[in-house]
């Protein structure tokens, strides 16, 4: 047995991983949301056993008192007012005006979905703490003059627990990984702990109701966002492009080598992404081999299946199902269709970029799709379009006609031009054997892409030798603004020129094909989202004040 | 999607639904005589009172639908299935303003009852309050149109007034040895 082999490494560099080595990128919930889940995990303990029995109670409560009495006892008069004014902020002002700032702050940067996690992570901290409230049913601390505002029972503090989350939530939406978050963690300790004393001080609270809130606040609002936004794959990051690219240097550039390395015995030695104005579905990356030429790389993780679902719906609700609108349920799945698309284009001849395999970074999670590099290629809309690539751009549409396909995905970003030939990259879309009005779609977007950098009337006259009238006259009437990718729509837009009208005029007149498909399952589908966006409203408002945002 | 997951999912997030929006709101329960409830903080809410206020088992038609405590005070909302929602409110508060009202007999032994009388018909308008050292107890009645006033004759009988020193006996001896 060779050395290599006793690796379990091919000759060709590949190597199997065996069963239970981890992945190149192993899933991990997150040490620090860990930590503190686990001591949630401990309250929770605890205050489930207090339902039970009167001595974890008793003895809590007799701690707290020993802890609690120094800070009592030795109230001053001049530290006092202070205390009472931290007090009536932190339970009426503070949360509100940190959370609306999240909140607007965070759709300015258009995170959605991170603004949606601090609602849930609000209404849930909010639900926790009345639920276990009136389980406890806790006095406020006996032997103690209250000489501050409080509400309902102690135990958790519910205005700790709420200014907890929305601390928490706001480092998690607003601030980039690093510098900038630690700043504001080590500001929100600062506030928390601040007011966590001034609770003590002016005897509303016990230092365990302060201790257990700010843990479920932090635990409850950290395992939301590291499931539903992991910074791995929705980083916060300002002025750096769109957000559905990743970041791949760090631990996932490493992985991403590795995984090269081991599953498809490319050696990278750089790689860096490409094109991003272009993409919004994936990250696409330029990868520099330490022996042959440069490769290209798709890299899929979650959020772009999850963009694919929304998609989707947002389609179906708006058109019915015009065509499949079937959505993946694994990015594993995602990255095979589109490997098996290249495949089929390519055995079809059409002008596609070869396919080199798939690469698992995470499973299930993230995947490479690896092709050839178009050096030298360029965008179809940086070059003057000549005859010769009219041509061409209609025959690859010509092509995928004959042979049942459709791209689905025709704008400049995915026409290339390399050494003068064409050739359509990203079919992340394309489909067998597509419905007859997508087959026209195609056919109307490239001439559109064909037409923005020379006149309708030379490719309406080019198309004339491979298509019919009606065909093109087809293609126009079954074309509109939703049906073109939304790079060729602003292209379109600021040209200019009217291109769609002008082509109108030009093929025979025939009556717009209906994009509308109605359905029982589109209705049903309609009224439900609906429902659960209205059900969703109503309760945010209706607990705008239960949740600390009023 | 399979056919059950289509069933499955609304339904998952319709009990999600649900269950948040009951919880999310702070609900207390009412001071009760049983013991348990809220009866420690509704004391802690006016700590000069001499006496707490809890309230028994509610005549038939009658619920509580809200409950506030704070360091203000305490404020039981009552609905009732004939004298309308919020027909009847149990105050205590350090002060009550009797100025308007006339004293009448007391069914709380030793303390002074006060009744003020909006009106009788339609629908009935009053309020009876009782006064100790360190705070008070107020009913608020307004009923729906034509309700007797004989309705909250029997809602105010489910209103004990307890002394703070029991309360503070009862914690010593069953919990920790401190008082409210």
């Amino acid at each position: 047995m060779t050395d290599l082999a006793a690796e379990g490494r091919s000759v060709h560099g590949r190597r199997r991983r065996p069963s239970g080595e981890p992945p190149p990128l192993p899933y991990e919930l997150n040490r620090v949301a860990i930590a503190w889940l686990v001591a949630f995990v401990g309250f929770a303990a605890v205050w489930a056993w207090i339902v039970f029995s009167d001595e974890p109670a008793i003895w809590i409560t007799e701690r707290d008192l020993e802890l609690a009495g120094p800070i009592v006892d030795n109230r001053r008069d001049w530290l006092t007012p202070t205390m009472q004014r931290i007090n009536r902020l932190g339970t009426s002002w503070v949360t509100p005006i940190i959370g609306w700032c999240i909140i607007i702050g965070g759709l300015a940067a258009r995170r959605i979905r991170h603004v949606l996690l601090l609602i849930a992570a609000l209404a849930v901290v909010a639900a926790l703490s009345t639920v276990v409230s009136m389980e406890m049913a806790r006095p406020r601390p006996l032997g103690v003059t209250q000489i501050g505002e409080w509400e309902g029972f102690a135990q958790p503090s519910r205005p700790v627990a709420l200014m907890t989350t929305a601390l928490v939530a706001g480092g998690l939406t607003l601030t980039p990984l690093g510098r900038w978050r630690r700043i504001w963690a080590f500001a929100a300790a600062v506030i928390l702990v601040v007011f966590g004393l001034a609770q003590v001080y002016v005897g509303v609270d016990h230092p365990s109701d302060v201790l257990s809130a700010a843990t479920s606040g932090v635990a409850i609002t950290l395992l939301l966002y590291r499931l539903a936004a992991p910074e791995s794959v929705f980083p916060i990051a300002y002025w750096t492009g769109k957000t559905a690219h990743l970041d791949v240097t760090g631990t996932r550039g490493e992985a991403i080598r590795l995984g090269l390395r081991e599953q498809l015995g490319i050696v990278a030695i750089d790689i860096r992404p490409v094109g991003l104005e272009g993409s919004a579905g994936s990250t696409p990356l330029r990868i520099s081999q330490q022996d042959g030429p440069d490769i290209f790389a798709k890299l899929y993780a979650r959020s772009h299946l999850r963009s694919d679902r929304s998609y989707k719906l947002g389609r179906t609700l708006l058109y019915g199902r015009l065509e499949d609108e079937q959505h993946f349920t694994s990015v594993r799945r995602l990255v095979q269709h589109e490997d098996y698309m290249l495949h089929v284009m390519c055995r079809a001849g059409i002008g596609c970029t070869e396919p080199l395999g798939l690469v698992e970074i995470t499973p299930e999670r993230e995947y490479l799709l690896v092709t050839e590099f178009l050096t030298g290629a360029k965008e179809i809309s940086e070059m003057e379009v000549t005859v010769e690539l009219i041509d061409a751009g209609l025959a690859e549409v010509a092509r995928l006609w004959e042979v049942g396909l459709a791209h689905r995905d025709i704008k400049p970003a995915n026409v290339m031009v390399q050494d003068g030939k064409l050739r359509l990259i990203d079919v992340a879309f394309a489909q067998v054997r597509p419905s007859p009005w997508r087959q026209a779609v195609d056919l109307a977007n490239m001439m559109l892409v064909l037409a923005l950098g020379s006149s309708p009337q030379m490719v309406y006259d080019r198309a004339l030798l491979q298509f019919s009238e009606d065909e093109i006259a087809e293609a126009f009437a079954a074309s509109r603004g939703v049906t073109l990718p939304s790079q060729l729509r602003a292209q379109v837009r600021r040209d200019g020129r009217a291109l769609l009208d002008q082509f109108r005029s030009l093929a025979p007149h025939r009556k717009p094909v209906a994009i509308q498909r109605w359905s029982l399952r589109r209705v049903g589908l309609t009224v439900w989202v609906a429902l659960i966006v209205a059900s969703l409203l109503s309760i945010f408002l209706d607990n705008l004040s239960d949740i600390g945002l009023l | 999607m399979t056919t059950h997951r289509l069933l499955l999912v609304p339904c998952i997030v319709a009990l999600g639904l649900l269950g948040i929006a009951c919880s999310i709101e702070q609900a207390l329960p009412p001071p009760s005589c049983l013991g348990g409830g809220s009866e420690l903080i509704v004391a802690q809410s006016v700590p000069t009172a001499t006496l707490v206020p809890c309230l028994g088992p509610l005549p038939d038609g009658w619920e509580v639908a809200s409950v506030r405590v704070d360091q203000n005070g305490s404020v039981v909302r009552l609905d009732s299935d004939r004298a309308g929602t919020d027909a009847a409110r149990l105050v205590f508060d350090r002060q009550c303003d009797i100025t308007d009202a006339v004293q009448v007999p007391s069914d709380q032994s030793g303390v002074p009852a006060y009744e003020a009388i909006g009106r009788i018909q339609p629908g009935f308008l009053g309020a009876r309050t009782y006064t100790f050292d360190g705070g008070c107890v107020r009913w608020e009645f307004d009923f729906d149109h034509n309700v007797s006033a004989t309705l909250a004759i029997d809602l105010q009988t489910r209103l004990t007034l307890v002394l703070r020193s029991e309360i503070n006996r009862s914690i010593r001896e069953n919990f920790i040895d401190e008082e409210l």
